[in-house]
């Protein structure tokens, strides 16, 4: 996983990546952003267990409604107040809401 | 124009809609039946509430580092998107740029969440939501 390559999407602060059960594996942080390893670390917790939700969600709504379209799931985004992160599989990116390319994002986490 | 409307007037919106915070409420515009739209609407706030959880506990290892309040949540499907932005939600296909316009306008236009989103969800008993919110 080429994190310094996730580094170049537009407002990234940074990239990580989990393992399975949410252990913060290996980051990069932009210079002068006030994350740190230990947020990373919450954040790559929180971001399991909204990829498990969420990929519960979309099929328990495919299996209920008939409706295709959400499985497999391709990512969860988090939006707060000045940044957003997006993950997929075992890797994220903490973005800059203001610069935030949502679709390039979520295309970079699918192809690492 | 209202949100929703603006929303669907959007070539790839499938579905959007509006749900009281205290979760008895809603309205949409789309394709979804009444029922799903109440599904919808049900999903969406439990996982609002589940973020705007996980950020409070964030909050208290970092503390104003950006995160909190949390403005919405985004599901990206294989082929659909459901985007959550306060207490508005849409569901989108998966078309080139059409998630970047569907989050800038919801942001803009339901503007920044305040820190008294936990207030609303919980607090707002009684009385009339509708009236209440619009």
């Amino acid at each position: 996983m080429d994190l310094e390559k996730m580094m170049e999407l537009p407002g990234a602060l940074a990239a990580f990546t989990y393992s399975d059960k949410g252990d913060l594996q290996s980051h990069v942080l932009r210079e002068g952003t006030e994350l740190t390893p230990l947020v990373l670390d919450l954040l790559a917790r929180s971001c399991v267990a909204n990829l498990a939700i969420a990929s519960m969600e979309g099929h328990g709504w495919e299996a209920l409604t008939g409706q295709s379209g959400f499985q497999p799931l391709k990512g969860f985004s988090v939006v707060g107040l000045e940044w957003s992160v997006v993950v997929n599989g075992n890797c994220g990116v903490v973005v800059k809401n203001r610069d935030a390319d949502y679709e390039a994002t979520f295309n970079a986490v699918q192809t690492t | 124009m209202h949100i929703v409307k603006q929303l669907m007037a959007i070539p790839g919106v499938i579905a959007a809609g509006e749900y009281a915070y205290r979760g008895d409420r809603f309205s949409y515009e789309g394709a979804l039946t009444e029922e799903f739209a109440r599904m919808a609407s049900i999903v969406c706030r439990a996982n609002t509430l589940s973020v705007n959880m996980q950020a409070e506990i964030f909050d208290s290892f970092a503390e104003n580092c950006g995160y909190r309040p949390i403005q919405g949540w985004i599901a990206r499907g294989s082929q659909l998107t459901v985007c959550a932005v306060g207490n508005y939600f849409s569901f989108i296909e998966n078309r080139d740029e059409l998630l970047n316009d569907v989050m800038t306008i919801m942001r803009a236009k339901v503007g920044d969440v305040q820190d008294d989103l936990l207030v609303n969800l919980y607090a707002r008993l009684g009385g009339d939501t509708k009236e209440a919110l619009y």
